[in-house]
């Protein structure tokens, strides 16, 4: 069974819930410590889960993107592995330069929980790549989820077609809306939005499912 | 006595009795040395956060609420309740009410993380936290930023332990406006196979491990603090609030977890108020042994910090455990893994004496028992509870017909009925994909992940009720709880307590305690839900001035299956809506019913009849669980009127139908319920009742656009939705 990696950091706080997703979906779930570093060979896929991560200290995923583990997720990259960031997980991702872009505190600086719909716009290698919907509904929960690009990058980023999904009615004061974004070659993608709390009908939605 | 002593019984906050009680239990004298350690060491441990000395013996009923499916419950932070197939609950609310008036987001932070740690320190992993919240009004002094503070603090420490808040209340009062209440619950489970873990220290020549946050000076006397009235220098006490780190709780809870899992903990105990002192004095008092410990060996922040500084330090984020010699080693790698130290600070032995040296010398060498089993416990004055509040005749109740409409429009958008999503759309409330209904339903539902059954998770405590006669509010703190889970097709499990009162001192507010305790032990017998954990905060009073007795309850119900609960809002169009009452007090209306706001006198009728109300609950949760129920409501604060419009929030309206007179639409009864039913299966829903031996009266139906209630009610939808959606920022603007 093809396995998916979940790299864990301390303050990570959805791990648990991606591993399960994972293993919903009929992979193998495999926990990567954040300070070790893993054969990249083993694995089909790389998620980093949402959380804390080191206590959000300094930066929302500021240290973690300096991490040991780290350096193992870039060689992962550069050989086109498929990455997604989710909530947490992006913000690590864009602190790293995997991604472009920012993820600062939310325009009104309070944390949201809510249910948001989305527009797809670009498309990822792997995930949701076979997304049956163009627009969806997924819950968010973050205190930091407002992205932020200087007028080039932003430009550059809308251009190359990095927009992978939209917010439809702004939840935290994302330029251009911006839900979520891929790197030029599509093999990084991150999301503020958590597809693994919307997989079951009893969790009021299942949008998510089709992220893997 | 001489003037010494005195100084020394004020500053300890000890009494002269007391001050006796320890001698005699010594033997001598509580030592000068070492800044008074002694001294503390009683200050602390015999305080009234610690000991409960005033409220021991009434808390004591609660013994008679347990049934066979309670383990545990004796001497441990909380009972472990058994649902059967393998999964066990522990759950427990703790009031953080002092340290949020004086610094609200480190108060309520600290709050939920000293909660989360009674919960995990039994090896349950915390799946679900809710919070019960009393403030003053809007524009009392520092309110708004109080409200905003507590919010702030309950997300920012509990969004980043990744332990959603599923539920709360939120309840405003003028009694609140110096003192307000900041309770937090949690919820932790154990799965099939995993071992609940004690907090009796066993084994002599075992290690005492200290694990997590550094010792810091922040904190200390907090538990004295709590065990005090407030006054003029409050602020001052802003060095006695202890500051949290959830990002270490975090790794506290995965540690702690995966050691007790691997069986490398003999007992375990979180640091909680009076830190140290009261963690291994009640390790060793109730495993019957003794404990030698080494101060010098504590980690700590401060290197100037001093032995007594040391022990009464409430730090955050500190566990105490006890390990095997030879597991040790293990024990430290797991938590080195975390990034955690995990430091031997002594050993446990044979005889039942606390040693504590520093550097080399002993300090003070006392038996436990003195300073837990033996602390004081007292009798307060009261008296037995008599009926308040009451009309001679039910016709004291009536009220002249006004205007209805405005009035519903204007509690819709006032403090007291308006949608609270302001507060909870803070909250993570899906982290760990078990919640399927969050703090936008009445009621709150978990998901088991083993058994796929529903946990509901409610709390309960109404202060309008309260304020007008504390035995019916201490019945409806449990029962108004257990009745909106009943309507959702949960039977009650358990229940928790989190006693809120003024001074203990003053009979009439001893009396108050003495019947609320009295009214939720009923209450809990005649539903099988027992009274498995709790807590008690006295002394919630500022300058002579007690709050409204707020005896706040928390409620774990269970159903078999997650599949069509009922829904909160009116559901589809030309549904029938039902009625059903089992009235035994009627109120002319508690605020903010129409006759207070018409400036009359709040009054009651009747008497609650408690066996009655047990059994309904448990009909209607039958009821509730029959196909073609749609939306389920208990009439709430406010009467039949005030209800129907609430469930006219998701789009659809009502009309009535028949006659209906203004009594029964502006008035409150407890109790009564709202059902509305699929007009395809009302003939099997009645059916059902007729069998259950519940009477149910159709009042009207689901229309679009309006609410209409006979001649009294004419409302468009969308002018409810609006006073509705207006929220708690329309009123307190710093939630803007």
């Amino acid at each position: 069974m093809s396995k998916i990696g979940v790299v864990r950091f301390p303050g990570s706080n959805c791990d648990e819930d991606v591993c399960n997703f994972v293993r919903a979906k009929g992979f193998t779930a495999e926990y990567l410590w954040h300070l070790d570093q893993f054969t990249i060979a083993d694995y089909e896929g790389l998620i980093l889960p949402g959380g804390f991560s080191y206590g959000d200290y300094l930066r929302s995923g500021a240290l973690s993107a300096r991490s040991p583990v780290m350096k193992s997720v870039r060689e992962f990259v550069s050989r086109g592995g498929p990455v997604l960031g989710i909530c947490n997980g992006f913000q690590i991702l864009a602190e790293a330069h995997l991604l472009p872009g920012a993820l600062v505190q939310n325009e009104k600086r309070r944390f949201i929980d809510d249910w948001v719909e989305l527009e797809f716009l670009g498309k990822a290698k792997f995930w949701a790549a076979e997304h049956p919907n163009r627009m969806i509904r997924l819950p968010i929960a973050h205190g930091d989820g407002r992205f932020y690009a200087d007028a080039d990058s932003l430009k550059k980023i809308e251009d190359q077609g990095q927009v992978w999904l939209k917010y439809r009615g702004n939840p935290n004061g994302s330029l251009r809306d911006i839900a979520g974004v891929l790197n030029e070659q599509r093999n990084v993608a991150g999301l503020m939005p958590h597809p693994e709390r919307a997989i079951f009908d009893w969790m009021g939605g299942v949008d998510g499912w089709s992220f893997l | 006595m001489s003037a010494g002593l005195a100084g020394k019984l004020k500053h300890y906050r000890i009494s002269q009795k007391e001050h006796d009680r320890a001698c005699e239990l010594l033997g001598r004298e509580p030592r000068e040395s070492l800044k008074g350690l002694e001294w503390a060491l009683f200050s602390a441990l015999w305080s009234e956060h610690c000991s409960y000395k005033s409220s021991k013996i009434h808390l004591r009923k609660f013994a008679k609420t347990m049934n066979s499916t309670v383990v545990n419950a004796a001497g441990e932070n909380a009972g472990v309740v058994d649902l059967g197939q393998g999964e066990r609950i522990v759950f427990k609310m703790e009031s953080h009410n002092h340290p949020s008036f004086i610094e609200p987001y480190q108060g309520a932070a600290t709050g939920v993380g000293g909660i989360l740690r009674d919960i995990f320190t039994m090896g349950a992993r915390p799946i679900g936290s809710a919070n019960y919240l009393c403030f003053g009004e809007p524009q009392a002094e520092r309110m708004p930023a109080l409200v905003d503070g507590v919010v702030r603090g309950i997300a920012g420490y509990g969004n980043s332990v990744g332990v959603p808040t599923v539920t709360g209340q939120t309840n405003f009062d003028p009694s609140y406006n110096k003192n307000i209440l900041v309770n937090a619950m949690s919820l932790g489970l154990l799965r099939p196979g995993e071992k609940v873990a004690l907090s009796a220290a066993k084994g002599p020549g075992n290690h005492v491990v200290y694990v997590g946050a550094k010792t810091g000076k922040d904190g200390i006397h907090g538990a004295s603090m709590a065990s005090e009235s407030f006054d003029e220098n409050s602020e001052a006490k802003k060095p006695n609030v202890q500051i949290g780190d959830p990002y270490f709780e975090k790794l506290l809870i995965e540690s702690c977890l995966e050691v007790l899992q691997k069986d490398l903990v003999v007992s375990i105990q979180d640091m909680g108020a009076a830190g140290l002192t009261s963690s291994s004095f009640e390790m060793a008092s109730k495993g019957e042994v003794g404990m030698r410990l080494h101060l010098d060996r504590v980690p700590v922040r401060d290197s100037s910090i001093q032995p007594e500084e040391i022990l009464l330090s409430e730090s955050q984020e500190r566990m105490l455990l006890i390990c095997e010699p030879k597991k040790l080693a293990t024990l430290q790698q797991h938590f080195s893994r975390w990034g955690l130290d995990a430091v031997a600070i002594g050993e446990v032995i044979a005889e039942r004496r606390v040693e504590l040296w520093w550097k080399g010398e002993k300090l003070t060498d006392i038996d436990p028992h003195i300073l837990v089993e033996k602390a004081p416990v007292y009798e307060r004055p009261y008296s037995l509870w008599k009926d308040k509040n009451r009309a001679a005749t039910p016709d004291e109740l009536k009220t002249e017909p006004g205007n209805m409409n405005a009035w519903i429009l204007s509690v819709l958008a006032d403090v007291h009925g308006t949608n609270r999503q302001d507060v909870y759309r803070q909250y993570d409330q899906r982290v760990g994909l078990r919640t399927v209904r969050g703090a936008d339903h009445d009621v709150a539902v978990l998901r088991l992940p083993d058994s796929q059954r529903g946990l509901s998770m409610g709390v309960g405590c109404r202060t309008h009720v309260m304020k007008l006669d504390a035995k019916l509010g201490g019945y409806d703190s449990v029962l108004y709880p257990i009745l909106q889970m009943s309507v959702k097709g949960f039977s009650p499990v358990a229940i928790t307590d989190c006693l809120n009162f003024g001074n203990p001192e003053k009979p009439e507010i001893m009396s108050e305690f003495v019947a609320a305790v009295e009214a939720i032990t009923e209450v809990s017998m005649a539903t099988n839900a027992p009274v498995v954990s709790g807590n008690v905060s006295f002394y919630n009073e500022t300058l002579g001035e007690n709050i409204v007795s707020t005896p706040a309850i928390g409620v774990i119900g269970l159903r078999a299956d997650i599949k069509n609960i009922p829904q909160d809002m009116f559901q589809k169009n030309n549904s029938i809506v039902f009625r059903l009452a089992e009235t035994h007090v009627f109120g002319k209306s508690a605020f903010p019913t129409f006759a207070e706001s018409q400036g009359e006198k709040a009054l009651l009728f009747g008497e609650i009849n408690v066996p009655a109300l047990a059994r309904w609950a448990a009909g209607l949760k039958e009821l509730s669980l029959q196909s073609g129920v749609l939306a389920t409501q208990m009439v709430s604060r406010g009467g039949l009127a005030l209800s129907l419009a609430k469930m006219c929030t998701a789009g659809l309206g009502f009309r009535s139908e028949g006659k209906i007179n203004f009594f029964e639409i502006s008035q409150e009864f407890f109790y009564q319920a709202i059902i509305e039913v699929d007009e395809a299966q009302v003939e099997t829903f009645q059916k059902r009742a007729k069998e259950l031996q519940l009477k149910v009266t159709q009042i009207g139906r689901v229309q679009p656009g309006s609410l209409k209630i006979g001649e009294w009610v004419d409302l468009p939808v969308t002018q409810i939705q609006q006073q509705y959606g207006s929220g708690l920022r329309g009123k307190i603007e710093s939630l803007a």
